[in-house]
């Protein structure tokens, strides 16, 4: 079985009047199990150079069978060193709001179906502020994979 | 201007030529500067004793009086736990409209023209962070417990960083 943990620490001495100091560490588990997750996509680093909407786990088919009920964990980050540059990410078509360089996001996932049909209205999208070109680094690890069958359609 | 760090550590042995492994440290800064973030909601304890769909944080002034938060320039953070020993409960995190309590499996499906989408599930001791535009139409951020009771609450933590 396989073991991943994922652990924060955030701390700041100058917020408030007291230092903050907060901190967690978590196995992560399949649904509602102590099973360890055991699949991943791996990480993916990324340079994109338009400012275009894209879906950053394509391998993934949310609402499907295969996914139904399971565990997913999705890690993100802005990996550009310019403060202004931000990329806004989106589920479902909606914004969850912008990791500026250096942010990072760490987040369950549910890939829940999408209210019409097949429109992928579970995904996961990025859209970079600049088209100039932007790193990022992400990854999701899992417990269930369904994979696009082949299409070997021209036309 | 005060410095808030979030370091993140994930460790892994699913892959057989390891990992996947994280190591990053954010600095949490204002939106398009290297200022940094010097508001927060502090620390804060929800305790849920019904099994309803309602709002944890609320948009725009809705976590302390004087937040706001910017479509075009909003750089919240919000870190959200599960405080649970039981592996087998969960809490859904969501964002909109928590449709007035009713259960969760009542609203609508994901959908870019829906009031409400489903982000994941927090299992017992989980915890998540994640940027935060607070002002869209479906700013709110949800939660629906699997199991909770005056005996037995769901009790979640959270803490909001913002402009």
């Amino acid at each position: 079985m396989a073991t991943t943990t994922a652990a924060i620490a955030i701390t700041s001495a100058d917020l408030l009047t007291d230092a903050l100091s907060l901190s967690a560490t978590k196995t992560l588990h399949k649904a509602g199990s102590t099973v360890g997750l055991d699949q991943t996509t791996g990480m993916t680093k990324a340079y994109l150079t338009a400012t275009t909407r894209v879906d950053i786990f394509p391998q993934l088919i949310e609402g499907s069978i295969a996914f139904a009920g399971t565990s997913s964990w999705v890690y993100i980050c802005n990996e550009s060193e310019d403060e202004t540059e931000y990329v806004v990410v989106k589920i479902a078509g909606n914004i969850i709001g912008k990791l500026y360089a250096g942010d990072y996001l760490w987040m369950p996932w549910s890939q829940r179906e999408d209210g019409h049909g097949d429109n992928h209205h579970g995904d996961i999208t990025i859209a970079p502020s600049v088209d100039t070109g932007m790193w990022f680094s992400w990854c999701c690890v899992n417990e269930g994979t369904e994979y696009p069958t082949e299409n070997l359609a021209t036309a | 201007m005060a410095t808030i760090t979030a370091q993140l550590t994930v460790s892994s042995d699913i892959s057989s030529y390891g990992g996947p492994s994280i190591s990053k440290t954010m600095t949490m800064t204002k939106a398009g500067t290297g200022n940094g973030l010097e508001r927060t909601s502090g620390i804060q304890r929800k305790y849920l004793t019904d099994k309803k769909h309602v709002d944890l944080i609320q948009g725009a002034a809705g976590v302390v009086a004087d937040m706001t938060v910017s479509a075009t320039s909003s750089s919240a953070k919000i870190y959200i736990k599960y405080l649970e020993a039981d592996t087998s409960k969960y809490v859904t995190i969501g964002f909109g409209d928590a449709k007035n309590n009713v259960d969760l499996a009542a609203t609508a499906n994901n959908s870019n023209d829906a009031s409400f989408f489903e982000l994941g599930r927090l299992y017992g001791d989980d915890w998540m962070i994640i940027p935060w535009d607070g002002t869209s139409a479906t700013g709110d951020i949800t939660v629906h417990p699997s199991s909770a009771t005056t005996a037995a609450p769901a009790i979640i933590e959270y803490i909001v960083f913002f402009d």
